[in-house]
């Protein structure tokens, strides 16, 4: 019984930083249907400045404040070279290859200044060890913030949506750019804050991340990014909630699979679930389908 | 549209031929009174602390060679220098074109089993000598068996898997009945962890009670802790590379599970202290011991002046500024020791054809290397054995946590 308590609160560990990756997909998602392939790069930015800038008199914490301001930048930047250019042709996907593009130089540019190998990341808020008893097993503080700052976010994200102003303006962009621009919404700095926001959630991702890990190195990031994108799609790209679901669900499951299955099996199992989904609901579970008029 | 089509094409036809005129990337002019060789290692990318390594080693033994030279008074050069990052696909086509180079001599090949099994049956088929730094698979010098003759140009200066397993498997056999065992999921960890298997089955007919696997850069490792601490294993063996065992030693220690862990190599490298930091302490793991010793033998003196001389006290080197740091055996000796057999090697021969180079090297005996004191034949093509190995332990010392030789 331990042995599969233990492995569901590890799936939702593993699936809230999951979680917390797709939220930050879905928010650039919202505004311009665009996906920031280059989401897993910043993650690692953010987790690199962290160290690299918290060495020196900064200490730790200022670094890491300092961190989420320049990945928020990057993301604004990103918007403006990789992303607008290419979203103005309609039914261009060029951005997919743009993103890529900026995820592999942000990679370059960390590998050439700041040497490929691995570099320890400091526990800032909890240590390995730190851990809460509970029906006989132990549950990782680590995690556990992970987890509380992932559905914190959710509900900031959705409540935002639904009764700030800004977030009616969000929504209202997303469903129609045009229209929304007419009606006076500005639609250019709604895309860039939330650009910017999704940067943002990318530097707190990296370092939540790279604090359980222990390291941190140039090609962080990218395969968390990658099951970030599939717990979004599993979920409905366009949902918080549904960024939260699915990642928890992905957790559990490769989680469930390898613990009963196999552990080589695990790693898999995640894209076997795609496959189905898309084939089955491909707007996810909590996304909503698209109807176009022709 | 014609036109623009017929000056597009124009255009292309003149860029190709001056490029296909251009000297080849690392190349130089070739001139008679050199000896060339060519390389092809993880020069960057995230494993370049062995490609990185092994240049630096194949260099200062180039410089130690050419100060004393050269081999019968010809210049040895770095002919060729690429950069695959240990991606296989790139191994291949750097060893395309060290391979179509045919004033080059000898190869010093990639890190990596990976690399290392892509590119070996070419420089097999090739015939010049080869010799493998790091890849650790026995497949890459003996590919019938470590029981049948090696390939007939290929040299291997690795801690190969089957003499790792021999002093990891006797370590573990003597002191455990119940032994858990995980890997990584490539060909270095797949068959590292089968040689593990059949030297416990050999010494003391061990069945391990538990074989888990993990992708390289996994960044949780739960499932596959649980499923040992479920079969009750009393102590945990691993073969993989240093950051992803720290993972693995963080997860253990998130869920409580103090046994302890006993790794290849990968556990005394510099990936593995920065992910685990004090969790490292009572981890073992096997290595070649020349740095482990309290005196280090002359080779070993000269090349630490060497190195300190040029590059300092740096990542390579370790933090200790007396002596090098443990792994420094595989991740810049093993480099320099090749490249000194192959010169040696050349020097015998007082040739440059293959096949007399390949004789000078297996006439080789007592060669004293960094690593090792060095002895080939017709049949042995692989240079470290269990005698040249060591059991490390991070133990707590007044200044810290170091490594030391495990005293049991």
């Amino acid at each position: 019984m331990e042995f599969a308590i233990q492995l569901v609160f590890s799936g939702i560990s593993v699936g809230s930083v999951y979680a917390l990756i797709a939220m930050g997909m879905v928010l650039t998602f919202w505004t311009t249907r665009v996906i920031n392939f280059g989401h897993g790069s910043l993650l690692m930015v953010g987790a690199l400045l962290t160290v690299v800038l918290g060495a020196g008199r900064l200490g730790f914490y200022k670094a890491a404040l300092i961190a989420l301001v320049i990945t928020a930048v990057l993301m604004v930047l990103a918007e403006r070279a990789a992303v607008r250019p290419l979203v103005k042709l309609a039914g261009s996907m060029g951005w997919i290859v743009s993103t890529l593009g900026l995820g592999i130089f942000l990679q370059g540019f960390a590998a050439k200044f700041f040497g490929s190998q691995a570099v320890a990341f400091p526990s800032l808020l909890f240590t390995n060890d730190d851990a809460i008893p509970f029906l006989g097993i132990r549950l990782s503080a680590q995690y556990l913030s992970v987890l509380g700052l992932s559905l914190l976010i959710m509900v900031a994200m959705e409540l935002f949506l639904r009764r700030a102003a800004w977030g009616r303006a969000v929504r209202a962009v997303a469903h129609d750019p045009d229209l929304s621009s007419i009606m006076g919404i500005p639609g250019r700095r709604v895309v860039v804050l939330s650009f910017a926001a999704s940067g943002l959630l990318a530097g707190v991702a990296g370092i939540m991340t790279a604090q359980i890990s222990g390291t941190v190195d140039p090609a962080f990031g990218f395969n968390l990014m990658v099951l970030g994108f599939v717990a979004g799609v599993i979920g409905g790209m366009g949902s918080s909630i549904g960024a939260l679901t699915g990642g928890i669900f992905l957790g559990v499951l490769e989680k469930l699979v390898g613990g009963y299955v196999s552990t080589a099996a695990q790693h898999g199992i995640a894209f076997a679930v795609l496959m189905v989904v898309l084939a089955v609901r491909p707007q996810g579970l909590f996304g909503k389908e698209e109807i176009t008029k022709v | 549209m014609k036109k623009n089509v017929k000056t597009v094409l124009g255009i292309m036809v003149v860029f190709l031929s001056v490029v296909a005129f251009l000297p080849m990337p690392g190349g130089v002019a070739m001139a008679a009174d050199t000896i060339e060789i060519g390389m092809t290692s993880a020069l960057t990318g995230p494993y370049n602390e062995y490609g990185e390594g092994n240049r630096r080693a194949v260099e200062l033994a180039v410089e130690k060679w050419n100060r004393a030279g050269g081999i019968d008074g010809k210049k040895i050069e770095i002919a060729l220098l690429l950069d695959d990052q240990l991606v296989p696909d790139r191994a291949v086509q750097n060893m395309r074109k060290i391979l179509d180079n045919k004033e080059i001599v000898g190869i010093i090949g990639p890190a990596g089993s990976g690399p290392t099994l892509a590119v070996i049956n070419m420089a097999a088929a090739d015939g010049r000598p080869y010799m493998n730094p790091i890849a650790q698979t026995p497949a890459v010098t003996y590919p019938n068996g470590t029981d049948k003759p090696p390939r007939a140009n290929v040299f291997s200066f690795a801690l190969q898997n089957n003499v790792e397993a021999v002093i990891l498997g006797k370590y573990v056999a003597k002191r455990f009945k119940k032994v858990g065992l995980i890997h990584e999921s490539t060909a270095y960890g797949v068959t590292g962890v089968d040689l593990i298997r059949k030297e416990l089955k050999t010494i003391a007919k061990i069945d391990p009670v538990a074989v888990e696997s993990y992708n390289q850069k996994d960044q949780d490792m739960t499932a596959q802790v649980l499923r040992l601490q479920k079969a009750g294993a009393e102590v945990v063996v691993c073969v993989g590379l240093g950051a992803d065992l720290a993972v693995l030693r963080r997860n253990m220690g998130r869920l409580n599970y103090n046994v302890p862990l006993v790794a290849s190599n990968g556990a005394l490298s510099l990936p593995y202290r920065e992910g685990a930091k004090d969790l490292v302490l009572g981890t073992r793991g096997s290595m070649i011991g020349v740095f482990g010793q309290e005196k280090m033998n002359p080779a070993a003196e000269e090349f630490a002046k060497a190195y300190k001389a040029k590059y300092g006290v740096d990542r390579w080197w370790g933090d200790d500024p007396s002596r090098p740091q443990i792994f420094m055996a595989l991740s810049v000796t093993n480099g320099y020791d090749a490249a000194n057999i192959l010169f040696e090697g050349i020097r015998r021969a007082k040739s440059t054809d293959p096949k007399k180079i390949i004789k000078g090297i297996e006439s080789i005996r007592n060669y004293q290397g960094v690593n090792a004191l060095y002895s080939f034949s017709s049949q042995r093509h692989h240079a470290i054995e269990p005698d040249d190995l060591a059991m490390f332990e991070y133990v707590k010392t007044p200044t810290g946590i170091k490594l030391s030789i495990a005293k049991d």
